[in-house]
């Protein structure tokens, strides 16, 4: 059984009264530990899906299956559980809050998922974990720092581990070098390969063919479906 | 509450400036409506107080006839469970005649007249404490009053003199008058009275009362005059009362008044040799009200319920004995009212006055509320981000909105609970803030002024040349508004806001109210928190997607 699958999802937007068709029966699936590029131009609704696979966005029709089971169907409380518990994000602009430092930041998804009396009594396990992942992406003398004094390879691998935080069984980058030098982006791919080759399954969104090819699959989305 | 949210709250506070200015924004407002309505409650209480004090607590009135026998009756009421004490007087309008000017030709005013007893009369208000004319207590007292302050020289004469209402010394009739009947007295700034001229210092000189009598048919009659010495001047502190009211004996009252005990002749029957007619009784002297006081632990209504009892059993008592020729009014041609029920139309505009300020400043909280809303529109706008962040990470459309309305929450309190701060100091201090406001600056007030503004000014030049404009605009604004406050203040002259003529008294309420800070302060926190939700809610419905594309 596939971990992740899309089956014939469409998305359209809505801009006041016209409609744009995104994605047009769109099919995807992810096999548990592999390493899946989806690499289309720019506009193509990469993007789209992705949010779609990730949960932060449901489809118009079609379906997306997280192990079999319908996220589409599910609560907006199970939704958000299933972001926190099953999916990392990691963004082409890093998206890091400005206002947290660098520990705190690698440490959100731990906070917003659990409970109050549970932080209490895990608290020096998850802030041990957070210091570990910083630590094994060069980044431990960095952790008080807030994400506006790092620079941008930096701020990228916070957000890779914030985005491993908590354990999640997919990572979903979306142009997770888009916005780097190529020297860094060849930087950020090693630590995604890294983790790749412990066990985690990638889903990751480009429109760079070379970049593309450091996973273990392609799929090409043009015109709204996967060609 | 989730864990992130606390965090995210405190980091949202202690970064930026936003929340400080909310906060401020609330502990000003806060601030404001709590010092006035102190202010209107301290003057409403003051004014009830005043109203006791002008009149005891129950006021048994008949005008113009009055009621015959009032000996009686206030043996009657003074035998009541609830009152302490009761007096008879006589109230009428009349004319004064003052002393002045020099010349043939003097002044004539028109005044509420009060024949009382004084020495009843004092058991029942506060009528000895608003003796005006009093010498100083101690040496330190009367070296602490203005040289040209009468009461530094002044002996016990007058005083013993207002309280007996007899020029002691000649036997004569003794007036006491408000203190604004005359226009001799001025008011000065520390709240103390001179003369406007040290020669007309009331309590030398003379007037003369001139009342009308009415017959039981409704008629006037010949006017009676008297001349009475002024013996001291009364300060009740209601300057309407301190206009318009003069003081007299009450025999002198009822003689003038014809309301005195007279023969009753025959005129029916055959007159004497020398044309008298055969006397064949006499009618009692009558008094037109009769205040009673409350002892300790009776209210005023509940004395008024006793007091009409009362005098119920007086009129059927009286009215039954065969050997009365006169008989007291009807209970219904009687009014019996509390001091609060008769100081109705004082009160009334002044509570009519509170209300509509409520109202006012409800709307200041409504500004308030809109502020906060426009901050957390701003904050959430610029926000929207870390939203799609929170969002992707996992936390519900609930837990954002958390975050928005504890920080509401959070501003609002701290707004309130400084504002209530903030209102406490100022509202004890009122007097001499406003007495501060009355003098002339202190030279280093304005010169300190002046050299923060020359700092200002280096600290934009120094901006200029580091070619920053926003901090050339603020250090320029900075010294331009201090050099503004400093030329404030070195031209201020002082003025007083409050007049004792308008606000009946002398210095401004300063004490808190306290009820009214908790309302206040409880209403600041929901106006946070409202206007907090509004945007709050916005950021809950923020599509994640949306918001992580958001620039
Ligand atoms: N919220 C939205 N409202 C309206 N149109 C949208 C919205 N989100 C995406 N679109 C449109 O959908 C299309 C696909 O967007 P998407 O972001 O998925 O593309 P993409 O393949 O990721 O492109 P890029 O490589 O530039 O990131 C675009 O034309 C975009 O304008
Ligand atoms: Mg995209």
């Amino acid at each position: 059984m596939p971990l992740l699958e899309a089956e014939d999802v469409h998305r359209t937007y809505r801009l006041g009264r016209t409609e744009v068709p995104v994605l047009k029966g769109a099919s995807i699936r992810v096999n548990p530990g592999e390493w899946v590029a989806i690499l289309g131009s720019s506009g193509s609704g990469k993007s789209t899906l992705l949010h779609l696979l990730g949960g932060l966005d449901r489809p118009d029709a079609g379906a997306v299956r997280f192990r079999g089971e319908s996220i589409s169907r599910f609560s907006p409380r199970r939704l958000d559980r299933y972001r926190n518990e099953h999916v990392g994000f990691v963004f082409q602009f890093y998206h890091l809050l400005p206002e947290l430092n660098v520990l705190e930041n690698t440490m959100i998804p731990a906070m917003v998922g659990v409970g109050r009396l549970e932080w209490m009594r895990r608290r020096g396990e998850i802030r041990e974990r957070a210091r570990a992942l910083l630590d094994r992406f060069g980044l431990s003398h960095r952790v008080r720092h807030r994400p506006a004094e790092l620079s941008g390879g930096e701020r990228q691998r916070v957000a890779i581990a914030r985005a491993l935080m908590h354990r999640p069984d997919v990572l979903m980058a979306d142009e997770p070098t888009g916005n780097l030098d190529a020297k860094t982006g060849e930087a950020i791919l090693e630590t995604l390969a890294e983790q790749h080759r412990a066990g985690l399954t990638i889903v990751m969104v480009t429109h760079d063919q070379w970049i593309a090819a450091r996973a273990d699959r392609i799929v090409h989305l043009v015109d709204g479906r996967v060609a | 509450m989730a864990v992130h949210t606390q965090l995210l709250v405190r980091r949202y506070l202690t970064t930026r400036i936003i929340p400080l200015i909310a906060v401020a924004a609330v502990a000003l407002c806060t601030a404001l409506v709590i010092i006035v309505v102190s202010v209107m409650s301290g003057f409403l209480e003051n004014l009830r107080n005043s109203g006791r004090t002008l009149m005891g607590d129950v006021v048994l009135s008949r005008p113009v006839q009055g009621i015959p026998w009032y000996g009686e009756l206030v043996r009657d009421l003074e035998a009541l469970p609830g009152a302490q004490a009761a007096s008879p007087l006589v109230d009428t309008y009349g004319l004064v005649r003052m002393p002045y000017p020099d010349g043939p030709s003097k002044d004539v005013v028109t005044a509420q007249v009060w024949a009382i007893d004084p020495e009843s009369f004092s058991r029942v208000t506060d009528f000895d404490r608003t003796i005006w004319w009093k010498p100083a207590a101690s040496r330190e007292e009367a070296l602490a009053m203005g040289e040209d302050d009468p009461r530094r020289s002044i002996g016990d004469g007058p005083l013993n003199d207002a309280r007996a209402m007899r020029d002691l010394a000649t036997g004569r009739p003794g007036a006491l008058l408000g203190m604004h009947v005359s226009v001799a007295n001025q008011r000065q700034r520390d709240g103390s009275y001179r003369p406007r001229v040290a020669h007309w210092w009331m309590p030398r000189h003379e007037v003369s009362v001139t009342l009308v009598p009415i017959s039981e048919r409704g008629t006037v009659s010949q006017s009676n005059s008297r001349t009475f010495k002024v013996v001291n001047e009364v300060m009740s502190g209601v300057f309407q009362v301190d206009r318009n009211r003069v003081f007299i004996p009450l025999k002198d009252g009822q003689e003038l008044l014809r309301l005195d005990e007279a023969p009753v002749v025959d005129t029916e029957a055959e007159p004497d040799a020398d044309g008298n007619y055969p006397v064949v009784g006499t009618s009692p002297a009558r008094a037109t009200q009769v205040l009673v006081r409350a002892k300790p632990g009776t209210t005023a209504d509940e004395l008024k319920e006793q007091v009409e009892k009362a005098y119920e059993q007086f009129w059927l008592r009286a009215s039954a004995d065969p050997a009365r020729r006169t008989k007291p009014p009807a209970p219904e041609s009687v009014s019996i009212m509390t001091w609060n029920e008769r100081l109705r139309d004082l009160i009334g505009p002044v509570e009519k006055e509170r209300q509509m300020m409520m109202i006012l400043f409800s709307i200041t909280g409504l500004v308030c509320a809109g502020l906060i809303l426009a901050i957390f529109w701003a904050i959430v706008a610029e926000k929207t981000r870390d939203i799609g962040i929170l969002r992707a990470t996992g936390a519900g459309r609930g837990g954002v909105m958390a975050i928005f309305l504890r920080y509401g929450l959070a501003i609002g309190v701290a707004g309130a609970l400084i504002g209530t701060g903030l209102a406490w100091v100022v509202v004890r201090n009122i007097n001499d803030i406003h007495h501060a406001l009355g003098e002339r600056a202190p030279t280093w007030a304005w010169a300190g002024t002046f050299l923060l503004a020359a700092f200002a000014a280096a600290g934009a030049v120094r901006a200029l040349v580091r070619a920053s404009a926003l901090g050339t605009l603020l250090w320029s604004v900075g010294a331009l508004a201090l050099a503004g406050v400093g030329a404030g203040l070195m031209l201020h002259q002082g003025f007083l806001m409050w007049d004792p003529a308008v606000y009946y008294f002398a210095t401004i309420p300063s004490t808190m109210d306290w009820a009214a800070a908790r309302v206040i302060g409880a209403g600041a926190v929901v106006c946070s928190v409202l206007g907090a939700a509004v945007p709050a809610a916005r950021a809950a419905d923020i599509d994640p997607v949306r918001a992580l594309r958001y620039e």
